[in-house]
């Protein structure tokens, strides 16, 4: 079987793209690189992450403080006194080394919390959406009955058994924090599953297991990573708020959030190097996420990408 | 022949024009711009066109060509991003672009009127039909709610709404596609305008709807005394309805005449080869259907700036001139801007229209003519019906909906059977269920000779090897997140054919059979346009080496250049691999330039099933007739000379499918007796009716005879 | 339409049994249970087994659940030894307070959200567009605590017109005796919620200022006001109010955090200091009544969309 000539099948040749001379061939993660960096906000998002994260897991091998032992000496210090860049709190911790430690609970925590949520969301949820019917029902309106209790109420119920610790913490919010993503990829593979390219593979003779393996995953991947931003978003205000409410993680261990909260107190007392660092910390970490997360979803999608 | 002097002479719109007929609407050297994230696209550059009161003008091109935009441009209503960038709006006298803006609304809204191509959303789906139709009522003429009423009822009544005092109070959902369309025209009209654009008006609907939206549009022309642009992509729509035809190409008109003059001998090499590329110029009587002409490549990017011709590039008359020389419309009655126009033709008619009724066809055509092989497929008794039941956890059985009731047919090896029918008729059904993409609810599939219901695992996924499935849409049937390279080794994986080098090697012929560069390998889906696509859907549906091959409107999708490139491969691939098609589309004359038989579907029966030229040129059933009536050809006023078989009313719901004749409802021969229900009787030409149109032909009997 | 009607109730049915079986078995299946939580850690084995016969905690799982669904039933949710009243007394205390916020609240989102959202749709990908998305993204990266605070800092200290603690009533009519009280609690609780809503009304607006019938809308000559207000904004809030019910969840979050920050005697404040001092009767009691409030409002909205949406009214009645 050769080729027919060129002349039985005109327009073979200019058939290319239009733009096939100048449009270099790229991999799909490149192209979707590419877009994620047209989008200057996502890159933004990006460069807080990267400055946020080194300042607090890489600025203590240069800044050294004591973050363990109290100095009851050094309390309430004004930034710059003693060689305090940012003052000190309460109990005489160095509100700088201090911000460092506590934005590293708060990132893994954020972290570590969103990536469980999100797994055992797309678990559940891939599970419903491919086996479908009664137990698609059942599994959802579990997720449903979950969903109507506030998760506020469902985490400080869980703290107020629970002794709270880092890991504890991850624990909590990652195994209540599912229930979104769940719905997300319920819905993502019942929508994949009828698309016309599955029933193509259905009609070469292609089983179900290649239908989830080559088609549904690969697909789907996008829409769990960039859930997993916002989720590692919400999470870090969770501590927060779990903080504030009283049942973070008790000293010396330190958070962002529990550090603000504890700088409430001090509102009236004029100490705003106690109060405002670590809420603009919040606030800008939460803030990278999103972004990038608004970034990821423009460079998954392959849609946006057609001529 | 007093047209074409100096084409390059740029054209003064007034120079030459009668001073009596004052042209309702001119458009001079229009430029519009649409502004994209990437690079500005131009997509009108320097439209020259005028309609004079009470005529029909027909705007036709392909996709991409500014048909549509020259129409939003006119109304204001271009999309984000888009502006007239140049040139003058001149309607009744006036130029719309220097006039302030409320004064432009108020003539958009009183003395124009315009129909958008889809009716499902172009109408508001939470407002009442006659709040929506009396609406501009209300705002431009300031008439009061109760009168606004009456208004809307009385409007609706003209245009052929049954029962409009009842149809206000409707909300859109509650309407067939055809009934939108006429209250989007009644919303049109209700102000009387003096101008009605038609953007595409038929184009998402059935063609015995469209023909009957036409005909009200024809006739509410004459009843308003107001002109009307058609703008659409067939040719035929506008050969039976317009007075004068504008053929645009690329951002420009490149050619305007009446409609006699411009169907009977075009001058502009680009119409010429669009004529030429429609299945129906290239059909035959003798049944050995003549190539089509496929116009080569892509139509030009139009963010890019060009010089010279703007067809050049895909022209077979190019020469260096036509490159770099802008050409503009030359003057006169029959214009056009072409450096090597076709030779005006005498006035008569040329050889190219169809003759009506079959003479004694010669037994060439393969296939249909050799019944003694075993049949690629055969279906017997097939039926699919479909529980339509409420969601959730109470559900209950709301009864069934027929979509397929007793189907029989055979595919002969290398043969193509046509399936033809409107939108609802089972035929996608009858392909799925072929395919084993869905399991009959009773009958029985035979591939080869084999029932597909009696395999199981091997042996059910190497049946799928035999047949294979080509979809309207390739885009969506292609994984976008795989390249093309993976996409055509699927097939092969899935089946476990050949190891690496043995498919890549596969693969590689697989491209050169389709007319596609190895370059192609290393990009995704969303990289091509249409007809690559399709390339590339036929290239993995071949991997396989199948017998048979479902395409499920594989064309539909697509322009006619490139409707034309595509089917030619199919046929060639047919002729080299002996592929046997069920060619599945709800055009008929795409059916009838690539099938050898065609079977037609109503309401999920087979009405009629014969050889292609008989059932298209000497129909036995009725709605066969009306099928056939209904296409809009390019042979200008076949229309009105047709026997005429007109059908009425809409498309009864498959959920409770008459009994009997299930066409009865909408039959003009109907009587008691087709209650009772007809069977498909007749040996070459088969009908399912009581009172066929005709008997079946003495050549075809005989030839079926003979085979038997 | 009655189909959806019972399918849509008896879902919110099997809601409130599953949220009562989850809530009582975070209770009792975690280390140590109700007892050690309730008694501490010093307490012996002997008081721990004492403690559970008497609340019945020693009989199997199952007849336990059934013995509080009973309860439930008869509006017993139990009783708390540190309040010293009956879970219902004071649930009911609080209850109607909450409403009164998150309603308060709610109300000011929807007035300022819905021009918000149409303003940033209408001029789309401009200044306005971009400060407001801006303005919602700052206020959803907030806590709403730190976001409380710059309120009482703002307009209690530096411009002191509002004072910084909520009305301290016993009843509703005294809470609302103090409007000014009322002002930063509701406005802190509002200002995630016009976030919130606005993102939804603008997508909604783009969504349908893209669709085909605005473009008919444009045709018939009207202005862009009466396109966007009679068209345009009918169809972009109809499932906007689905959004209030999907909504209530969250917004009974914030309330809980905003209660705890004002020192508002509400429901949330109720709950905080309850899971402070790990009185397990009052987290389970108000546990369960929020989520029967959520599941509720839900059904409500969902019904309310369901019956003035012609596209689904009718589609409901069609199937």
């Amino acid at each position: 079987m050769t080729t027919l000539s060129q002349a039985v099948r005109p327009g073979t040749a200019p058939d290319q793209p239009a733009d096939a001379a100048e449009a270099p061939v790229r991999g799909l993660w490149r192209q979707g690189l590419v877009v994620f960096c047209e989008n200057r906000l996502a890159l933004v998002g990006l460069g807080l992450f990267v400055l946020l994260a080194g300042i607090c897991f890489l600025g203590p091998l240069f800044y050294h403080t004591d973050q363990v032992h109290t100095d009851l000496t050094a309390v309430h210090l004004a930034p710059g006194e003693q060689g305090n860049p940012l003052g000190t709190d309460g109990v005489g911790y160095d509100q700088l080394g201090r911000l460092m430690l506590g934005g590293q609970t708060s990132i893994i925590v954020g972290l570590a919390a969103g990536i469980l949520a999100t797994a055992l969301g797309t678990l559940w949820g891939a599970v419903a959406g491919f086996v479908g019917g009664w137990a698609d029902s059942a599994m959802m309106r579990v997720v449903d009955a979950m969903m109507s209790i506030p998760s506020l109420f469902l985490f400080m119920l869980l703290a107020a058994i629970v002794t709270p610790s880092v890991s504890m913490l991850i624990l909590i919010i990652g195994a209540f924090a599912w229930l979104g993503p769940a719905r997300l990829v319920r819905g993502e593979a019942l929508t994949l599953r009828s698309r016309e390219y599955v029933q193509a593979m259905r009609a070469m003779g292609g089983t179900g297991g290649r239908a989830v393996r080559r088609h549904i995953v690969p697909n789907a991947i996008g829409t769990v990573i960039v859930n997993a931003t916002f989720q590692v978003a919400d999470a870090i205000l969770y501590v927060a708020y779990l903080s504030f409410l009283g049942l973070g993680v008790p000293p010396p261990a330190a958070n962002w959030g529990g550090m603000l909260s504890d700088g409430l107190a001090d509102t009236y007392s004029g100490h705003w190097w106690l109060l405002y660092p670590p809420g603009i910390a919040i606030i800008l970490i939460v803030l990278a996420f999103n972004f990038i997360g608004d970034g990821l979803r423009d460079a998954f999608e392959v849609r946006l990408r057609r001529r | 022949m007093s047209e074409s002097t100096d084409p390059t002479v740029r054209h003064s719109s007034t120079a030459g024009q009668p001073a009596a007929a004052q042209p309702l609407l001119e458009l001079r050297d229009l430029d519009t711009d649409i502004a994209l994230r990437r690079g500005t696209v131009h997509a009108l550059d320097g439209v020259n066109l005028e309609v004079m009161p009470g005529e029909t003008l027909g705007v036709v091109g392909e996709s991409g060509s500014g048909k549509t935009m020259t129409a939003l441009s006119i109304m204001g209503l271009l999309p984000p991003g888009g502006r007239v960038s140049g040139g003058q709006i001149l309607f009744e006298g006036r130029d719309l672009r220097s006039l302030p803006a409320d004064e432009v609304r108020r003539i958009r809204g009183v003395r124009m009127g315009m129909v958008f191509q889809d009716p499902l959303t172009s109408l508001n789906p939470t407002m009442r039909i006659g709040v929506q139709v009396a609406e501009p009522l209300r705002v431009h003429e300031r008439v009061g709610r109760a009168e606004a009423r009456e208004r809307a009822i009385e409007i609706l009544r003209r245009v052929g709404m049954p029962r409009p005092d009842r149809i206000v109070d409707n909300y859109p959902h509650e309407l067939s596609g055809g009934m939108r369309q006429r209250v989007a025209i009644a919303m049109a009209l209700v102000c009387s305008p003096r101008l009605l654009i038609a953007d595409e008006p038929t184009t998402a609907l059935d063609v015995t709807t469209q023909r009957q939206i036409l005909e009200l549009i024809d006739d509410l022309r004459e009843e308003f005394g107001m002109a009307v642009i058609l703008v659409t992509h067939d040719l035929g729509v506008i050969a039976g309805r317009a007075d004068r035809v504008a053929v645009m190409y690329a951002g420009r008109v490149v050619e305007t005449a009446a409609t006699e003059q411009l169907f009977r001998s075009p001058r502009h090499r680009y119409t010429e080869a669009l004529m030429e590329a429609l299945p129906e110029s290239a059909i035959r009587e003798s049944g050995e259907h003549s190539r089509l002409y496929s116009i080569p490549g892509l139509p030009p990017d139009l963010s890019r700036p060009m010089a010279g011709c703007r067809f050049a590039p895909r022209c077979r008359h190019v020469t260096d001139e036509c490159r770099t020389t802008d050409v503009a419309l030359s003057i006169g009655e029959h214009r056009h801007a072409c450096l090597h126009p076709v030779p005006a033709a005498p006035a008569t008619l040329p050889p190219r229209v169809r003759v009506e009724p079959a003479p004694e066809p010669a037994d060439s055509t393969a296939g249909a003519d050799q019944p003694a092989a075993t049949p690629v497929l055969s279906v017997q008794a097939l039926v699919k019906n479909y529980a339509a039941h409420g969601r959730g956890l109470l559900r209950r059985s709301a009864g069934q909906v027929s979509a397929v009731a007793g189907v029989s047919f055979e595919v002969g090896p290398g043969e193509t059977f046509g399936l033809v029918g409107e939108s609802g008729c089972g035929k996608s059904t009858v392909g799925r269920l072929a395919v084993g993409l869905e399991r009959p609810t009773a009958g029985q599939i035979l591939l080869d000779g084999t029932d597909i219901a009696s395999l199981t695992g091997r042996e059910r996924r190497r049946m799928h090897r035999q047949v294979q499935l080509m979809f309207q849409d390739s885009y969506a049937a292609m994984n976008p997140r795989m390249r093309v390279d993976a996409i055509l080794a699927e097939p092969l994986e899935i089946q476990k054919v050949g190891d690496g080098a043995a498919r890549r090697a596969r693969i590689a012929t697989l491209l050169d059979q389709v007319g596609l560069s190895r370059r192609v390998l290393e990009r995704y889906p969303h990289e091509f346009s249409g007809g690559q696509l399709q390339r590339i859907g036929l290239a993995r549906s071949l991997a396989l080496q199948p017998r048979l091959i479902v395409g499920d409107e594989p064309v539909s999708a697509l322009d006619v250049s490139i409707q034309a490139q595509v089917l030619n491969l199919m046929r060639d691939l047919q002729r080299e691999l002996g592929l046997a098609y069920v060619f599945i589309s709800h055009d008929l004359s795409v059916v009838d330039y690539m099938a050898d038989r065609i079977g037609v579907m109503y309401l999920g029966k087979l009405v009629e099933v014969g050889p292609a030229r008989d059932v298209v040129r000497a129909a036995r059933h009725p709605y066969t007739q009306a099928l056939i009536d209904a296409v809009p050809s390019i042979t200008p006023n076949a229309a009105t000379a047709r026997d005429g078989v007109t059908i009425r009313g809409e498309l009864p719901s498959a959920l409770n499918p008459p009994t009997g004749c299930r066409f009865r409802t909408r039959c003009p021969l109907a009587q008691e007796i087709c209650a009772t229900e007809p069977p498909l009787a007749g040996n070459g030409h088969q009908v399912a009716c009581h009172f066929p149109l005709r008997p079946e032909s003495s050549k075809a009997s005989a030839r079926a005879g003979a085979a038997a | 339409m009655v189909r959806y009607l019972i399918t849509r109730l008896g879902q919110a049915l099997i809601v409130v049994v599953l949220v009562t079986v989850i809530a009582f078995l975070i209770l009792h299946l975690l280390p140590g249970g109700a007892a050690r939580a309730t008694l501490g850690k010093e307490a012996t084995l002997e008081q721990l087994a004492a403690f559970n016969h008497e609340m019945g905690y020693d009989r199997p799982w199952i007849q336990q659940y059934g013995m509080y669904v009973q309860r439930l039933l008869h509006g017993d949710l139990g009783y708390s030894y540190q309040l010293n009243q009956s879970v219902v007394e004071a649930i009911s205390q609080r209850l109607p307070k909450t409403m009164v916020l998150s309603l308060l609240s709610t109300l000011l989102a929807i007035v300022l959200a819905i021009p918000l959202g149409v303003i940033q749709a209408v001029r789309r990908n401009r200044w306005p567009d971009y400060t407001i998305t801006s303005l919602s993204l700052l206020a959803y990266a907030t806590p709403i605590f730190f976001m409380g605070l710059m309120m009482i800092i703002l307009f209690s200290q530096i411009w002191p017109i509002l004072p910084p603690e909520a009305p301290q009533g016993f009843t509703v009519a005294e809470v609302l005796a103090d409007p000014a009280g009322l002002v930063l609690p509701t406005v802190t609780l509002a200002i995630v919620t016009i976030a919130v809503y606005s993102r939804y009304v603008r997508s909604a607006m783009v969504d349908n200022l893209n669709e085909n019938y605005v473009r008919t809308a444009r045709s018939k000559g009207l202005s862009e006001r009466r396109v966007v207000l009679r068209h345009t904004l009918r169809n972009g809030l109809f499932p906007v109010i689905t959004l209030l019910g999907m909504y209530l969840p969250a917004l009974f979050s914030g309330a809980l955090v905003v209660e705890s920050l004002f020192n508002f005697p509400g429901m949330g404040q109720l709950f905080w200091q309850a899971a402070l001092k790990r009185d397990f009767p009052i987290l389970l009691g108000v546990t369960v009544i929020i989520s029967i409030a959520t599941v509720v409002g839900a059904l409500i909205a969902d019904l309310l969309y369901a019956a003035v949406d012609p596209r689904v009214r009718l589609r409901g009645s069609a199937s």
